[in-house]
């Protein structure tokens, strides 16, 4: 059990268990929060999760949680390690289920007012022409050379389909396709799931949201990222599928050994893991980066299917029905990046489970048109209040490995919600907001309720004041369908 | 009958805790709270209902492991495996072979007629499998 005095407050917002909190623990564990979401997070096993992680081996400085911190499975989700690539560990377990979950804004020249007497309409033809749900298969089918060309090139190779456009790429965090990607490091059970679902949502928390930008805060980087308040924008949410599930059950096996073999004492098997620098961590590590490249694809063919049924259904109400990528991003991933450790420049394995990448300005992965303002930070909130978008900074940098919260996160089980909430009412009750929602089931659209999310003004509020991201425009839902 | 297993509270997540009198009894009810959880939300209730429907299909799982924890996880994530690209939802379940090294078992159940709940994988978090007064029982957090 943690509980609050087991806390250092190391400033504003920063709360530190020390290293001394537990033998086992390498590092010291510190969560970014207010003292109301600190409660919060007491209420979970997600603390104990995050100390789990401090135990890890070759982790550096401290790990850490985001305000949006809940519990999950291994880490908390809204958890980072930072792990060195000479001497540290890279963990299955630690990246999750699903590799690359993530998301992507695009931004259009259509205002929301134009559009919202036919939201009906819009959401319907979203549920028709999305295929969402477990398993459920897309009309793209994969040869086995496809999928190979899928999982090392990623969303290059869905441009190259027709699906969407070179400045997609230029917009996507690691322009939609992570180096170190090898198809033949995972396996023939991933890639027969990966077959048919190239292009679907998926279920869960995944979505596809029609919203307004109801506030710009920030003009300037609004304007760099062609935001502007009124403005119809389109949110999409979705992961590698049962292709980066199957790899993440594969390692999670497999690794079990190594674990033993390299003698590492682990508190939770979930957070099964391998030397980085060993060949099962990059046998991991070559698989990882392909469902990444998986779920790019396939967050680039689910735009290229939302351009055409959105250019279908708003074909004689507006004539501009362009839409841009503002940005993709991944939430779930380990990457190796280079941060400052005692003054020097070090390579480090950063898994970021529920955790967005918030690189500031200059940085050189950044796309040419926002390299001076800094990295569009994505963070969808619940259906029924509202999302944001952030901009990276250097604080984050010197803080938080260049890392940001990722959404609102949870706060009510998946059980409590389906007893306490009726999805049917849930919807009357949100079109009674002026948001329209469609979902697979209406149990599932009740475990997904605004009330089961923390409050997201609140978490952002936490990273805007730490400035490890900024606010640069909060966005509402207007039409949503959820997998 | 005797309760096969519980629902558990988890934020993020599903998690059931599965009950047997011998460890054959607990891996087959694992899969059972593991495709009702699946099958509830579109009203196929498998607490109330024995079977999903006409076993219409039938399988053999065949695994290999080292101790009774992979096992378990790796018979439930066959399972879930064989769910999505065989398109089948499974309800009766007999394990015909186990120890700590090796499973075998004959699962039946049908076509997926209607949708079902996502589950991504069953995980290893904080999984252990415990002998009670009433025989064995395993908490099993899934990723949804």
């Amino acid at each position: 059990m943690v509980n609050k005095q087991d806390f250092k407050k190391v400033e504003e917002y920063v709360y530190e268990i020390p290293k001394s909190f537990r033998p086992d623990m390498r590092v010291p564990a510190r969560l970014y929060a207010d003292e109301e979401l600190l409660e919060a997070a007491l209420g979970d096993r997600s603390l104990r999760q995050l100390v789990n992680t401090a135990t890890l081996p070759g982790v550096v400085k401290y790990t850490l949680a985001m305000p949006d911190i809940h519990q999950g499975y291994g880490p908390p989700i809204g958890g980072v390690i930072p792990s060195k690539a000479s001497t540290g560990i890279i963990s299955p377990g630690a990246v999750g289920y699903d590799i690359n979950c993530g998301v992507r804004l695009l931004r259009s020249n259509i205002l929301a007012e134009e559009v919202k007497p036919i939201m009906g309409d819009i959401v319907n033809a979203l549920f028709r022409g999305v295929p969402s749900g477990v398993g459920r298969s897309g009309d793209v089918r994969l040869s086995h050379r496809d999928t190979d060309n899928v999982l090392e090139r990623g969303s290059a190779w869905a441009v190259s389909q027709g699906y969407g456009t070179k400045d997609d790429l230029e917009h996507t965090e690691e322009r939609g396709g992570m180096a170190g990607a090898e198809a033949r490091a995972v396996s023939p059970k991933a890639k027969k799931r990966g077959r048919d679902q190239l292009g679907t949502l998926g279920s869960g928390n995944h979505f596809v949201e029609v919203a307004e930008v109801e506030e710009v805060y920030d003009r300037e980087v609004a304007e760099a990222f062609g935001l502007f308040e009124g403005q119809m924008v389109v949110w999409i949410h979705s992961g590698s599928r049962g292709l980066g599930h199957q790899v993440c059950t594969d390692y999670v096996r497999d690794l079990q050994k190594a674990v033993t073999k390299y003698g590492i004492k682990l508190p939770d098997r979930e957070l099964v893991c391998a030397p980085f620098d060993s060949p099962e961590g990059r046998d991991y590590f070559a698989a990882m980066a392909s469902a990444a490249n998986y779920a790019w694809a396939n967050r680039q063919v689910l735009a290229h299917r939302v351009r055409r049924i959105l250019d279908d259904v708003l074909a004689g109400v507006v004539k501009d029905r362009e839409l841009t990528l503002v940005y993709d991003l991944t939430h779930n991933i380990a990457k190796v990046e280079e941060h400052p450790i005692d003054g020097k420049l070090t390579k480090l394995v950063i898994h970021r489970k529920g955790a967005t990448r918030a690189f500031g300005p200059g940085m050189r992965d950044l796309p040419a048109d926002y390299r001076e303002v800094g990295q569009p930070v994505l963070i969808p909130g619940d259906m029924g209040t509202a999302s944001y978008v952030l901009v990276g900074t250097a604080k984050a940098m010197e803080k938080t490995f260049g890392t940001s919260c990722h959404g609102a996160g949870r706060v009510m089980s998946r059980r409590a919600a389906k007893r306490k909430i009726r999805g049917q009412e849930l919807a009357k009750e949100l079109r009674s907001q002026g948001i329209i929602v469609r979902g697979g089931s209406m149990a599932g659209l009740a475990e997904e309720a605004p009330a089961a999310y923390k409050d997201v003004d609140r978490v952002v509020n936490v990273v805007h004041s730490l400035g490890i991201a900024r606010k640069v425009a909060r966005v509402v839902p207007l039409g949503v369908i959820k997998g | 009958m005797t309760k096969r297993f519980d629902e558990i509270e988890h934020t993020a997540d599903l998690a059931i805790r599965a009950y047997g009198r011998d460890m054959k009894e607990l891996f087959a009810n694992a899969a059972y709270g593991m495709f009702a959880l699946m099958a509830e939300p579109f009203g196929l209730s498998l607490r109330t209902k024995p079977s999903l429907e006409e076993p219409t299909r039938e399988r053999e799982v065949s695994l290999e492991a080292t101790d009774y924890e992979s096992l378990l996880v790796d018979w439930l994530n066959e399972l879930i495996y064989l769910h999505e690209v065989e398109g089948e939802t499974y309800s009766q379940f007999t394990i015909e072979t186990l120890s700590p090294a090796e499973l075998k078992a004959h699962v039946t159940g049908g076509p997926t007629k209607s949708k079902t709940k996502a589950i991504k994988a069953a995980t290893f978090h904080e999984l252990e499998v415990v002998k009670t007064n009433k025989g064995y029982e395993a908490t099993i957090v899934f990723d949804v």
